[in-house]
């Protein structure tokens, strides 16, 4: 059958990549779907079923528009749930990593760096847990050249941590994560007031 | 089981264990385990006094736990034979029940175990299948849930002579349900769990919600469901009377029950595919329709019965689509789900097939088997003279050779199949096969390797696979190298490592070393151990630097005419890639080698009385003066 099949179709690039080589055994049951968080409690279009079915057929442009591809966090909540033990988020990974190769930038935020204070420390880099940042020497208005913290679009997932572990404040999701909005939201939810400014 | 039990020909044997089968094909005898029931047979009439009598409750097993019953019991109104039955782990020997027997006198709390011989001319294994317990997934939550339930509880539910007359009650609160979900693929198709389809769970779903439908008209059903499957003449039109009585069926496999733990109420989460929108809908109980599976102790009957398993557990057929009653050991026959999940018509036609089979035997004074059967040379065989060895014992598939140290090993013709495992792998040559003979097979060797041995493909192929590949090549007009000389033996378990040796002492220039496909041997195992033995050869002639290509290993069916020839040809190229002379210093090299290894061969009765006779006829067709 291989003989028969073009290497360079959508489901052949998918299967050669480690992690999407699983792709053919969905027989579309929806439970990955069902199962995840994003698709209940944010974004009722987001359907990995449907991302693999897309990715079978070789439907190369709706699977890279796929809000799918973008969102997926790879908390893998599915993939213990899933009866044919197919690894969805690496399906899903190889297929945005095909996006990226493919010239498709991430329409969703992703963490940025503020190149105007970041000392390069490295902190995130080693926090990251999808290994998206690394630290890269380019020219920065005003410092000259130096190393600084830079984000890979393709490979951040947007979880945070980066922002988190940063000492300077330098690295960030865009406005609407910022420090400021998510201590208020948290003392919302406590009922008591900012006690300090 | 009560007809059976009324025909005078018949007689049925509860509550009785298989403990050992021996024997072969029409002379089985089979040691049963007759447990006691502490209550006579003989005596007791079925009154059911001592049921009455008994003070002691537990959970039936035959109501799936749902209702009491006493230790003093029969496990079900229709048991046949209505004998009562004493359960001496819950008893508490108050001997209410022998007062209650009174006069009859009946219970005898003396009786033990009976081992009983029986001499048996064929089997039917008919065990059934057991059911997946879905408590390891938890998604599901069964057993921490109570209103969600298997479909067994459910079928003693709906039972009119049931724990509750037939009553539809959800377990945590006694009410009639209204909404109620019936979820497929419960650890079938499940690669977690049971990978395999259970066949008939689908049509059993329908009726199931059909029956619920016809006692309940207000309840709504839900079927959940990956893909429903009729297959069979009129089951489709089941499916669409169900469609068209109201019950839904919504394509999608549940994520995840939960439950509110004040009501009870259970919510399934699915996706439903033809949507493509995850839905989230509330019901009062919801029936898990678990996998079929083989039966909790199959692998203890597979090893008493010595019949093999197929992937999965259940018992493995001869073959799948020619004899699927027939288990490989001839007498053994198989009927339903023992064999693998089948419904009620394809069971009951299974059944009837294993019991025409069996009565072949029974109404033969002989029985015919394939005539290449394994015959051992006691004076040859070492365990005669006191060696450990029982290779040949652990060779067969079929359990065929008794092996008692201080004896010589024994073949039970009858149950022999000819795969010839145990003569390729004796390493004293102290069986032969009739018919495949090493006397046989290395004239055939010399024959064929007579002129110009270095320029010839000798190809070792099993009767089954390989060798009708090697027929559809032909039959198929595929060309392949004309320097190809094809062999037969029953199996690559045959193939034994002398012959290898020998033909490479001869100055074969390659052999292929060729076979079925693991799954489908027709000797169980049999192309196990000719693999096994096939890559300790490649190894060994690795160590002695043979050119690659020479020696090659290929499984091929007989489907695979296009394969053979291309290998043959590949190897033919692999040939020609080794310039002549090197190639004849090689064979010469490696002459000697071979030859260490042969020290034995010349000793098996009627091999060199064989050679003689080769020589004579191969000097013949060369053309050579005949000596006198």
């Amino acid at each position: 059958m291989s003989g028969f099949t073009d290497p360079n179709v959508l489901s052949e690039r998918v299967k050669a990549i480690p992690g999407g080589d699983m792709l053919m055994l969905c027989y579309s049951c929806g439970t990955c779907t069902s199962k995840c968080m994003i698709q209940t409690k944010l974004e009722s279009s987001y359907n990995p079923r449907r991302l693999i079915r897309e990715a079978v057929f070789n439907m190369d442009d709706d699977a890279f528009a796929d809000k799918t591809t973008w969102l997926c966090t790879a908390c893998d909540l599915c993939y213990p749930a899933c009866p044919q033990k197919i690894h969805i988020s690496g399906v899903i990974n190889a297929v945005k990593a095909l996006a990226v190769e493919s010239g498709k930038k991430n329409p969703y935020q992703v963490a940025r760096v503020d190149e105007s204070t970041c000392v390069a420390c490295g902190l995130c880099v080693k926090i990251c847990p999808y290994e998206a940042i690394s630290l890269v020497e380019k020219r920065v208005p005003f410092r000259g050249t130096l190393t600084v913290a830079s984000v890979d679009a393709g490979k951040c997932m947007a979880c945070g941590m980066c922002t988190a572990a940063c000492r300077s404040t330098s690295i960030r999701l865009a406005e609407d994560y910022n420090d400021a909005e998510l201590i208020d939201t948290l003392l919302s939810w406590l009922g008591t007031e900012r006690v300090f400014s | 089981m009560v007809d059976a039990a009324r025909q005078p020909l018949i007689e049925v044997k509860t509550f009785t264990e298989v403990e050992k089968v021996e024997g072969y094909v029409g002379n089985f005898v089979v040691t049963l385990r007759e447990k006691a029931k502490y209550v006579r047979a003989d005596r007791c009439n079925g009154c059911g006094a001592c049921t009455k009598a008994c003070p002691v409750e537990i959970p039936n097993y035959f109501e799936m736990n749902l209702a009491p019953r006493k230790a003093a019991y029969i496990p079900m109104s229709q048991a046949v034979p209505l004998i009562y039955n004493i359960d001496m782990d819950a008893c508490i020997h108050c001997y209410k029940c022998v007062e209650a027997c009174g006069a009859l006198e009946a219970i005898d709390f003396s009786m033990e175990d009976k081992l009983v011989e029986q001499e048996i001319g064929a089997i039917i294994v008919a065990t059934g299948f057991g059911h997946f317990d879905p408590s390891p997934m938890t998604e599901y939550g069964f057993g921490r849930f109570p209103n969600v339930i298997t479909a067994m509880e459910m079928e003693r539910l709906n039972n009119s002579a049931g724990p509750t007359h037939g009553a539809l009650i959800r377990p945590s609160d006694g009410k009639e349900p209204e909404h109620i979900a019936i979820i497929n693929c419960v650890g079938s198709r499940d690669k977690r769990y049971n990978t395999s389809c259970s066949n008939f769970c689908c049509m059993y779903a329908i009726k199931n919600a059909l029956l619920l439908k016809q006692m309940h008209p207000n309840t709504e059903i839900s079927i959940y469901y990956i893909d429903i499957r009729t297959p069979s003449k009129g089951y489709e039109e089941f499916y669409d009377r169900a469609r068209e009585s109201g019950i839904r069926f919504i394509q999608g496999r549940p994520s995840e029950i939960t439950e509110d733990p004040d009501t009870h109420q259970l919510f399934i989460s699915s996706e439903d595919i033809t949507l493509g929108k995850v839905i989230e809908r509330e019901y009062d109980m919801v029936m898990l329709n678990q996998a079929a599976i083989p039966q909790p102790d199959q692998n203890h009957m597979s090893s008493v019965l010595n019949v093999a398993q197929s992937p999965g557990g259940w018992f493995m057929e001869y073959h799948p689509k020619l004899r699927p009653m027939d288990s490989p050991t001839d007498g053994i026959f198989f009927a339903g789900a023992c064999q693998g999940p089948k419904d009620i018509p394809a069971s009951v036609a299974q059944g009837s097939a294993a019991a025409s089979r069996a009565s072949r035997i029974l109404h033969s004074d002989s029985w015919q088997i394939e005539p290449t059967v394994a015959v051992v040379w006691p004076d040859r065989c070492v365990s005669a003279k006191g060696q450990a060895c029982g290779i040949c014992a652990r060779a067969c598939p079929y359990g065929a050779i008794d092996y008692t140290k201080g004896l010589a090993a024994e073949v039970i013709t009858a149950k022999c199949h000819g795969c010839g495992a145990c003569v390729g792998e004796c390493p004293h040559d102290s069986i032969t096969q009739l018919h495949y003979t090493d006397a046989q097979v290395l004239a055939q060797i010399r024959t064929l390797l007579a002129i110009e041995p270095e320029k010839k493909i000798l190809a070792f192929r099993c009767q089954w696979c390989s060798y009708g590949g090697a027929d559809l090549a032909g039959t198929s007009h595929f060309e392949y190298s004309a320097n190809e000389r094809g062999l037969r033996v029953m199996c690559s378990a045959r193939m034994d490592a002398d012959l290898i040796y020998e033909a490479y002492r001869l100055g074969a220039g390659a052999i292929l070393y060729s076979g079925c496909h693991p799954q489908d041997c027709h000797y169980i195992t049999g192309q196990i151990a000719g693999a096994k033995r096939a890559a300790r050869l490649e190894k060994m002639f690795e160590r002695l630097q043979m050119s690659p290509g020479r020696f090659r290993v290929e499984w091929i069916s007989a489907a695979e005419g296009d394969k053979y020839a291309r290998v043959i040809n590949e190897m033919q190229a692999a040939l020609d890639a080794i310039p002549e002379d090197v190639l004849k210093a090689e064979i010469e090299r490696l002459k000697p080698e071979m030859a260490k290894k042969l020290t034995k061969l010349g000793d098996v009765p009627g091999v060199a009385q064989a050679m003689v006779q080769v020589d004579f006829i191969v000097d013949e067709m060369l053309g050579k003066a005949v000596p006198a």
